[in-house]
């Protein structure tokens, strides 16, 4: 280094590019990515790990799949606009929950309303209900080719996601044409699961020493390799933990109602609020806790939303921004095809 | 480590482990067997990397539904229970649910669908009522036009229905183990009648002793359990039931027993109740993965 420093130090300290030129590669190259609600308020770019956290049935897993859908249709297709990204997405399932049919689902009813608004938009009045045959396999050609362009993988347990990791980046080097995995997605709610398996092995019995932290590293390391190789999103879906020595909700809530007599509505929802902090523990180690740089937290609130159905009511879903820290909390909702945003 | 790496791992391979199944999930050993493994594991995991259209063609050719025989949860359920999932069916005490699992035996016996694998943890299985549930079904005639007696073709429907008792955690590990290493084997075999449906009856009773603080290891091995089972029902098509009861939740309220952590196992999960006396029960779903939950039914159990 010193030598070379020697020969020539001038050329050491020689601008590489302006901060314009930098600024307008990066664009090109990471460009950012709107995804759909309530995902859309921190600006997103290739190279970005954000983890959905949230207990059960507060809706990450649709989450991701409406953010997959968005990757996977193209921008515009035979004249219709979809606003697509016309990417490819690599789907990890350690939880093996995903179901297939209701991916299908939402691209197909993304696909017939894209159609549909295209059609009212030219003004066809004889297609208000009725889809002739050319239609149909106009959107069936779409359909398939949307769906070429998701991959998936499913893993039983740590030693498997990381060779599937592997697998995922020796295949992405093997392809070099375009269409590259734009979005890579880690459904891990049962990431609990292999945290108490990997911690329940001891490490004083081998040299390796699979411990918790060293299953944790390898996956990072995995990660970083994939994403040098190329830039990705990386979404990944995480579930709290509830310890053995915590306490639960329900030891709370019998200790504290004997000394809260009066019902008060103000009383009652604090203790919701700290039922929901003593839920978010962090749980994994600090090395995947730096790798991670965007946070969302998902709840299920007990309000309720009429809808068009008398029979149905929808629960209410908020989400909240922790990292970058955002004030304003959203709502939304989970319809059959999607997501929608109440205010 | 992983319990499920050491099932996984070894589904595919002769087990050469001389100590007893029952060791071979014990959290000690898991450690060894997956070191050997693991480099074997890479190879394994070339071509597994599916497509959005591969998976969308085997669902829909390999994975069908099961109906129950009971009309009002096979409308929850959209046509009965699917193939690849696990569902999951939770109330409280005599509300139902061993009768839920003995209908829909009978009914995949009926309609020769395949095999039953019933895993009785409570010795709830009754010979007598699989008969009378059978003999209650109007489709009795023999679809293939032979003209059997009666009691012929109620054996041979008997027959396809399979009992095991389990009753503890790991004589369910050894069953299951066994499972997949027949069902391995068996793949070389064209024909003949393969399993389509494991009922496991109050996975519950197994699994709710051991979670308790006191056994460290009792998460891990409810996850493990749950993962054995996911991985039975993709890779051979079968549809796995399983029964759970009730627990209270504070202020009078009940809920499902096992917990947050086993929120997240299950595909599809019921909730059934009864009123006392009466033959009518009503089921609400609490969680689907292609319907909306929330939506509820009512179904009468014939006596």
């Amino acid at each position: 280094m010193a030598a070379e420093a020697g020969r020539d130090p001038r050329a050491w300290l020689a601008v590489d590019e302006t901060a314009a030129a930098f600024l307008s590669r990066l664009l090109s190259s990471r460009p950012p990515i709107t995804l759909p609600p309530p995902l859309h308020r921190s600006p997103l770019r290739p190279g970005n790990v954000v983890e959905i956290a949230g207990p059960s049935n507060s809706g990450k897993s649709h989450l991701l799949l409406m953010a997959a859908v968005q990757c996977i249709l193209p921008k515009e297709w035979e004249g219709i606009y979809f606003g697509g990204l016309g990417r490819a997405v690599m789907y990890l399932d350690l939880d093996c929950r995903f179901d297939v049919l209701r991916l299908a689902q939402i691209l197909r009813n993304r696909i017939a309303e894209g159609c549909r608004s295209a059609h009212l938009r030219n003004g066809d009045p004889e297609n208000d209900g009725t889809k002739d045959e050319f239609q149909c396999s106009l959107e069936n050609t779409l359909f398939s080719d949307c769906m070429q362009r998701f991959l998936y993988a499913r893993c039983c347990n740590s030693p498997e996601f990381i060779s599937a990791l592997k697998t995922v980046k020796s295949q992405s080097r093997r392809e070099v044409s375009s269409a590259g995995i734009y979005f890579v997605m880690i459904d891990r709610h049962s990431i609990g699961a292999f945290y108490w398996i990997d911690r329940g092995s001891q490490p004083a019995r081998e040299n390796k020493g699979r411990t918790l932290q060293s299953i944790t590293e390898s996956v990072v390391h995995e990660l970083r390799k994939l994403l040098q190789l190329q830039p990705a999103l990386v979404l990944v879906t995480k579930a709290p933990i509830y310890g053995e020595g915590t306490t639960t909700a329900n030891d709370f809530n019998r200790v504290s109602s004997k000394y809260i007599l009066a019902d008060s509505t103000g009383l009652g929802y604090s203790r919701q609020e700290e039922e929901r902090t003593l839920s978010n523990r962090e749980y994994m180690p600090s090395i995947w806790q730096s790798f991670v740089t965007h946070r969302i937290n998902l709840q299920v609130e007990e309000a309720e939303v009429p809808s068009v159905l008398e029979s149905e009511v929808l629960p209410v879903h908020t989400s909240e921004w922790v990292q970058p820290y955002l004030k304003t909390k959203g709502k939304f909702s989970i319809m059959d095809d999607g997501v929608s945003l109440i205010q | 480590m992983a319990a499920a790496g050491g099932g996984g791992g070894g589904g595919g391979r002769a087990t050469t482990s001389g100590c007893g199944l029952k060791r071979r999930y014990s959290p000690h050993d898991k450690e060894e067997e997956t070191m050997n493994q693991d480099q074997s594991s890479k190879e394994d995991w070339c071509g597994r990397l599916w497509n959005g259209m591969d998976l969308l063609k085997d669902v829909t050719e390999n994975k069908h539904v099961l109906p129950t025989g009971l009309e009002g949860i096979d409308t929850l359920l959209g046509g009965g229970l699917r193939q690849g999932q696990l569902t999951e069916v939770t109330g409280p005490s005599s509300s139902g649910k061993t009768q839920v699992c003995l209908h829909s035996a009978s009914h995949v016996a009926v309609k020769h669908m395949g095999v039953v694998m019933y895993l009785d943890t409570s010795n709830s299985f009754s010979p007598s009522r699989i008969a009378t549930i059978i003999d209650g079904t109007n489709d009795l005639s023999d679809q293939r036009g032979f003209d059997l007696p009666h009691k012929e073709r109620l054996k041979t429907m008997m027959r396809s229905i399979v009992c095991k008792s389990v009753f503890d955690i790991f004589g369910m590990f050894e069953v299951l183990h066994q499972l997949e290493v027949s069902l391995l084997n068996d793949k070389v075999k064209s024909g003949g009648r393969k399993i389509c449906l494991l009922i496991v009856d109050s996975i519950s009773s197994l699994l709710a002793p051991i979670i308790g603080g006191k056994y460290p290891q009792g998460r891990s091995m409810m996850i493990s359990v749950a993962m054995i089972l996911k991985k039975l029902a993709y890779k051979h098509n079968l549809s796995v039931l399983v029964t759970n009861h009730m627990v209270s939740a504070g202020n009078g309220a009940v809920k499902p027993a096992l917990g947050e952590s086993w929120k997240a196992v299950p595909h599809v999960r019921l909730v059934i109740s009864r009123v006392h006396g009466s033959n009518i029960c009503t089921a609400t779903v609490l969680k689907h993965t292609l319907l909306a939950s929330g939506r509820t039914a009512k179904f009468v159990v014939p006596s």
